[in-house]
């Protein structure tokens, strides 16, 4: 019987060429995720009806406690980070001296956030939100336009 | 097609023996105690029995008529697969969270539970 890595050495030549390049050549996919999904429920509140406790009743503890110009401000957060890279090299440094290196990565980190201004006296005076995670990884990192 | 399996079984071996996976917890956490929340008053509960309660927080933030005591745990998940010249990362972080509000006298009007620290979870970046 013939051995088929004798009527197919493209799978050794294959093979050597994986091995060979492990490690010269890399491509990475990183997502990191902090916080939880930020409830469109505050959509429901009102200004100048809706009290600190109403809003901790539906939204639970906030991420971040601030004061502002003596307005107290809830902070409800997630952030989303997108990472993704290639590189590709050899390294030659030990016996040449110095080697080609080429790598390529982008990394976006974007928030979605909700920020609830109160009154001293526990009532909603103010509401602010942005939903970063609304715009796509690939389309942000190769768009020009600042701000995308 | 008999003549492709040798080949294909040595690459498949080859392609996984040259794969590594990893799976990585950090805990900054244990959990709180659910029926000691139960016994917090708007109103009554002080500040002196809120630490005795719950311990030393994470945080004070002062605000326009009072304080506001953080008490924050985090359990985060990373999972990594490597896959010869391919690999992915995904870490995912959650909190447990309870925040308290004293007036100036350090008597406490509100309060805030988010428990969320277990949905943390090992996943792919996908």
């Amino acid at each position: 019987m013939v051995s088929p890595f004798k009527i197919f050495p493209f799978f050794i030549y294959l093979f050597i060429v994986c091995s060979l390049m492990t490690g010269c050549v890399s491509y990475r996919v990183i997502k990191a995720v902090e916080g939880r999904s930020v409830p469109n429920i505050f959509e429901e509140f009102r200004v100048g009806t809706t009290t600190l406790q109403e809003a901790l009743e539906a939204l639970g503890a906030p991420d971040q406690v601030a004061e502002l110009e003596g307005k107290d401000v809830l902070i409800y957060r997630k952030s989303l980070l997108a990472n993704s890279g290639l590189s590709f090299g050899i390294p030659l440094t030990d016996i040449w001296g110095s080697g080609f290196d080429f790598s390529a990565y982008g990394e976006l980190v974007r928030y979605d956030l909700v920020l609830l201004f109160f009154t001293p006296e526990g009532m909603l005076s103010n509401i602010a939100s942005e939903k970063g995670s609304r715009y796509p990884y690939l389309k942000t990192i190769f768009s020009d336009k600042k701000g995308n | 097609m008999k003549r492709f399996r040798e080949p294909l079984f040595v690459l498949l071996l080859v392609f996984f023996l040259q794969s590594c996976a990893g799976w990585a917890k950090n805990m900054d956490y244990h959990p709180f105690d659910a029926s000691k929340l139960d016994k917090l008053t708007p109103g009554k509960s002080t500040v002196a029995q809120v630490t005795e309660m719950l311990g030393a927080p994470s945080n004070i933030v002062k605000l326009s008529n009072g304080n506001a005591y953080i008490y924050r745990r985090s359990l985060s998940k990373g999972t990594g697969i490597w896959l010869l010249i391919v690999s992915f990362g995904n870490y995912d972080k959650h909190y447990d969270q309870i925040v308290i509000f004293f007036d100036k006298k350090n008597i406490m009007t509100h309060y805030g539970v988010t428990l969320d620290a277990n949905k943390a979870a090992y996943g792919l970046p996908f």
